[in-house]
């Protein structure tokens, strides 16, 4: 047997070939970036599916990128002229991106009022940086109150009720707690400074941190984690769960990611923050993170990447996410679904949404989170009162700023 | 092959260098060095100053269409103010006749993303403006929001930061030069131009560089004669230093000749180039002013001139509103745009200097023979040092090159070249003496300072390479216990926390140091204790990287230790015994010096190890209370990925590397100490 005999049917396989790769790539093909896993990321999958199924030449190509080098790959890719064309993330990182340039597409000029119109309200805050809209906000998350229903047959509706369950059903001694939520971190703690009326930035980006608004929401903090004592120290993501699993903590701080560490075992029950008797029925206010769907600014395909973008906010696409992805979407249509309205866990993050507010997406934002977090650190444990404290921080974002924006 | 390379090692240098002497002058080491260095520094500075030329005759250019621009833009600014029917029919008849045959010009209005004029031959007929962007022309929308978030960063700031002109290249010699325009004080749209840039032809002269160049090697192939002429003929690969002086002296001399003159023709060239400008300034302001009355508004430039901007839209005030020249504002341009060009001039002396010190101080020769040598052992490792010159020497060139600019996450974007800072980062890390604050409850320790992390860090690696000394220590000894049973299963246990990798032990770690819940205060509090609140002071947060990394690396100490044990002779114990010496005199007299040249390698590498034992610090502890407890590689991560200041962040990882460095110096004598001690 001669190999000779075969090359010109090999020839031609390798021809036809060819011509199918040449062929296929002459049409748009969108490589979309995402950080999803498990059931979100089956969900994702299935809505890319109905698109390529719909589109015409637009082929979709997701690829899962690990959420822990997920930013920086960005940050590395992009600007010069390499990555995604499409991409999601949530808005904390908008701000430093735009600043660092040539990262993300504007997207005022194609987007639609009936695009705008499906919206939840506040979403599009999140996407908008300095007068400017950068994506399409795809989802959203914010904490809320997780209980666990053998303990607290009803969630308490504001902090008093709060108090009094919570201090019943604490023993330190057994290591038994009412509430526990990661109380020294500021993105839990955003829910009681909001409340307050505090904020970290003023509207042009210069940090208040150091403001009374701040101190009063630490001190009522306090209040509850040193005099009422119904909190466990030190809390760490793993500790609380542990806890909650093991029935020692009734009630829990916490967002959408805490749901898939719940054990199979325990009756739980979602309810929005409490109001504040102390403000006078104010409600808690957390912080929103919402996760944008991005045009690349270094796509061949703009337009193209533009239409997935409205495809994956449709309500088409809402309802798979949030039906298999238990995602929240932002498209409030969908929430009109039946199988959505009458999904209890979704209902109370979107009940809960009436009270959060959109974290900021300013550059600076990534700055003040090491300061803070060690200014809460001292404030927990004492080393200082929440004034010097946060008067600290306040000076080490300023002076971060300062290096971060010194030039010409 | 092998006998032909062999063969030069057995030339005697003597012979070699008789007949490396015999080579004419003009071949000569010296001779050479200064041909190549001359041709290294002038050549350089020529390509300066022809870049120079060629930037300022194209800066020159851009000026003359900004100018151009910026009356558009009044023009449009006034028409929109004007309001009424038929202003924007006006506009677009302003916008040809002032810009005629220069180009494409179109005017954009933000608000109701609209085009207001355009000369451009695509929007004519039904395309004409005025009228709605249409989709494929988001581009100048984009452009649009682009400038006016330059412009109110810039305001909200109160620096200029953000470019307010954009000028790109769009092909060879095609510009697009774009910058918005004002209506009541906020950028209501954008006047851009694309033309094509037509440069007047202007290049340093050649024949001076060449005539230094040959002046250099003449001069020195002169001196080298002179030499051989009073019967001095030395090896070329011998350090003629007095060769050397006078060739220092020759080179020196001819490339500041050279820079001089150059200097003196750029700003001959630049006058020239501002005289240019002043004359089209005249004329537009000329057609401006008549142009605007004829439709009723005034547009002029004003008795400074607005219209004459840089790329932030400051004015340069080099032209007046009269079209006169400023001559002392030129003259401080023409000096501070030479004295850069000084300093690179002053650095091309020393790359070329520095050639022909290679050449001149026979370096170069004995490098050649070397080479020649050696030239197979050079072939082996050259794959390797090509992978070595990829994946080591370009990122650590890339850092130490980052460590003296100022990059940070916002303006990553801008080449590096924009962002040089000199030594600044390293004066503010090093330079930075305030250990101490004083504040309203007296002196407070600053934790953030580069000192006080210094000496954490070295109290860190001292206490951690002790405690795994003296446990490994220990532990290797009770094992080295003669007749003793299960000896390889308590190794096994012994070695299992190397084994396991070490950012899990340091999260169990980590988790039983809890306050309320950990393991250790549980215990505390079984024998009736206090519970400690490990991560809140600064000695019991150390203390917890500590017991940690002690846990971590008292086996590899162990082990090497055992090994070291087991190779001394039983021997010198015995005779030890029978001279009646005890236990502990044995220790100190025999185990201890023996164990010397075993334990001083191991310590060497784990202070190396400890030092930037990243994974304890940044898990265990991360740094608290407040990053006292930080160890230098932890605060270069937390500078880089937390401050996003990535320049900073570079110089502190140099400090690190040559603290390293210092170390490792110190480290290969006293290696050679003990090996020399032992041999």
């Amino acid at each position: 047997m001669s190999m000779r005999k075969h090359i010109p049917a090999v020839t031609a396989l390798v021809t036809l070939v060819g011509l199918f790769v040449w062929g296929s790539a002459s049409a748009a093909e969108l490589v979309v970036w995402h950080a999803y896993r498990g059931a979100e990321r089956a969900a994702f999958e299935k809505v890319a599916e109905m698109y390529n199924a719909q589109s015409s030449g637009t082929k979709v190509k997701l690829l899962a990128v690990p959420f822990d080098a997920y930013a920086d790959k960005i940050t590395a890719a992009v600007p010069r002229g390499r990555g995604p064309d499409v991409f999601i993330f949530a808005q904390d990182r908008l701000g430093g991106w735009v600043e660092g340039g040539q990262t993300i597409e504007p997207i005022d000029f194609f987007i639609e009022d009936e695009t705008l119109e499906q919206f939840l309200p506040n979403m599009m805050d999140a996407m908008t940086y300095r007068g400017t809209v950068y994506g399409l906000p795809f989802n959203y998350k914010s904490i809320t109150l997780i209980y666990n229903k053998a303990l607290v047959p009803t969630p308490p509706a504001t902090s008093g009720e709060l108090v009094e369950v919570a201090k019943r059903l604490t023993n330190v001694p057994t290591g038994k707690f009412g509430l526990a939520y990661e109380f020294s971190n500021y993105f839990f703690h955003a829910a009681l400074m909001n409340a307050f009326g505090g904020a970290v930035f003023d509207a042009n980006a210069n940090p208040t941190i150091d403001r009374q608004e701040n101190v009063d929401a630490i001190n009522l903090m306090l209040r509850w984690y040193r005099d009422d004592g119904f909190l466990p120290a030190d809390p760490s993501a793993a500790l609380i769960s542990t806890l909650f699993n093991t029935g020692n903590a009734a009630m829990v701080f916490s967002g959408p990611w805490f749901l898939a560490e719940i054990q199979p075992g325990v009756d739980y029950g979602l309810a929005p923050l409490p109001k504040l008797d102390e403000l006078d029925g104010e409600p808690m206010r957390p912080w929103l993170t919402i996760e944008g769907v991005y045009v690349s600014a270094a796509s061949k395909h703009k337009e193209e990447a533009y239409d997935f973008a409205t495809f994956l906010v449709s309500k088409e696409a809402a309802l798979v996410m949030a039906l298999e992805g238990r995602q929240l979407p932002t498209n409030r249509h969908a929430y009109e679904d039946e199988r959505v309205a009458t999904d209890p866990v979704l209902a109370a993050f979107r009940k809960q949404l009436e009270t959060a507010v959109p974290m900021p997406n300013f550059a600076e934002m990534t700055l003040m989170w090491s300061p803070v977090t060690t200014a809460m650190n001292r404030i927990t444990r004492g080393s200082a009162t929440p004034e010097a404290a946060l008067a600290t921080a306040q000076e080490q974002v300023a002076a971060g700023i300062a290096a971060l924006r010194r030039s010409n | 092959m092998s006998l032909v390379a062999g063969s030069a090692y057995l030339e005697d240098p003597a012979v070699l260098a008789a007949r490396a002497a015999r080579r004419p002058v003009w071949l000569q080491p010296a001779a050479i060095g200064a041909l190549l260095g001359a041709l290294l520094a002038l050549a350089l500075s020529w390509w300066f100053v022809s870049q120079q030329r060629a930037e300022r005759a194209e800066d020159a250019w851009n000026r003359g269409v900004i100018m151009q621009l910026m009356a558009v833009a009044d023009a449009a600014a006034a028409v929109e103010r004007r309001d009424g029917t038929g202003a924007e029919q006006a506009l677009q008849g302003l916008l040809a006749e002032l810009t005629d045959g220069d180009g494409h010009f179109r005017v954009v209005r933000l608000s109701g993303s609209r085009l207001l004029a355009s000369t451009a031959p695509a929007d004519r007929d039904e395309a004409a403006a005025p009228r709605r962007l249409s989709r494929d022309e988001k581009w100048l929308f984009d452009l649009a929001q682009g400038l006016r978030a330059a412009v109110e960063t810039n305001v909200s700031e109160s620096v200029f930061r953000r470019r307010q002109v954009e000028v790109e290249a769009l092909g060879q010699d095609q510009m697009r030069i774009s910058l918005p325009y004002f209506v009541d004080g906020r950028v209501a749209g954008i006047v851009l131009a694309e033309r094509e840039r037509v440069l007047q032809p202007s290049r340093p002269s050649a024949v001076a560089a060449t005539a230094g160049v040959g002046l250099a090697w003449l001069a020195v192939g002169g001196l080298v004669l002179l030499r051989r002429r009073q019967g001095v003929s030395p090896d070329p690969a011998a350090r003629n230093w007095g060769l050397f002086g006078a060739g220092v002296l020759v080179l020196a001399a001819i490339t500041a000749g050279h820079g001089l003159l150059e200097l003196g023709g750029l700003e001959r060239w630049q006058r020239e180039l501002t005289d240019g400008l002043s004359e089209r300034f005249l004329e537009l302001r000329e057609e401006a002013a008549y142009l605007g009355g004829s439709l009723g508004v005034a547009i002029d430039p004003g008795r400074d001139n607005r219209w004459d901007v840089d790329l932030f839209q400051r004015e340069l005030g080099v032209i007046g509103g009269d079209g006169r020249l400023r001559e002392a504002v030129l003259d401080a341009d023409i000096d501070a745009r030479a004295a850069g060009l000084r300093k690179a001039i002053a650095g091309n002396l020393g790359l070329g200097l520095l050639l022909f010190a290679f050449f001149a101080l026979g370096a170069a020769t004995r490098t050649g023979r070397a080479l020649r040598d050696n030239r197979h052992a050079y072939m082996y490792v050259l794959p390797a040092m090509f992978g070595m010159l990829i994946l080591v020497f370009f990122p650590f060139a890339y850092g130490i090159t980052l460590s003296f600019t100022e990059q940070t996450a916002l303006n990553v974007g801008e080449p590096i070249t924009e962002l040089f800072v000199g030594f600044s980062n390293y004066l503010r890390i090093l330079g930075d003496f305030q250990v101490f604050r004083s504040t309203a409850e007296g002196a407070v320790i600053n934790y953030q300072n580069f000192y006080w992390t210094l000496f954490i860090t070295i109290c860190w690696t001292v206490t951690n390479v002790t405690v795994g000394v003296t446990f490994g220590m220990l532990l290797a000894l009770s094992l080295n216990t003669r007749g003793l049973r299960f000896t390889n299963l308590y190794r096994v246990l012994l070695i299992l926390p190397w084994a396991i990798p070490n950012y899990i032990t340091a999260l169990i770690w980590r988790g039983m140091f809890h306050q309320q819940f950990g393991v250790i205060n549980q215990a505390i509090q079984m024998f009736g204790g206090e519970p400690v609140a490990w991560f809140d002071g600064v000695f019991s947060a150390f203390m917890t990287g500590l017991i940690t990394n002690g846990w971590l690396s008292f086996p590899f100490m162990m082990v090497v230790i055992l090994g070291g044990l087991q190779s001394i002779s039983q021997d010198m114990y015995e005779a030890a015994t029978i001279d009646g010496a005890s236990k502990w005199q044995q220790f100190w007299q025999i185990t201890l010096p023996s164990l010397k040249p075993t334990i001083i390698p191991a310590v060497i590498i784990s202070v190396v190890w400890t030092f930037n034992m990243f994974n304890v610090i940044y898990l265990v502890s991360g740094g608290e209370p407040a990053g006292a407890n930080e160890i230098l590689i932890t605060k270069a991560y937390k500078i880089a990925f937390e401050e996003y200041r990535y320049g900073y962040a570079a110089a502190y990882s140099v400090v690190i590397f040559l603290i390293l460095m210092v170390y490792g110096v110190f480290q290969t004598r006293m290696t050679r100490a003990t090996e020399a001690t032992t041999s």
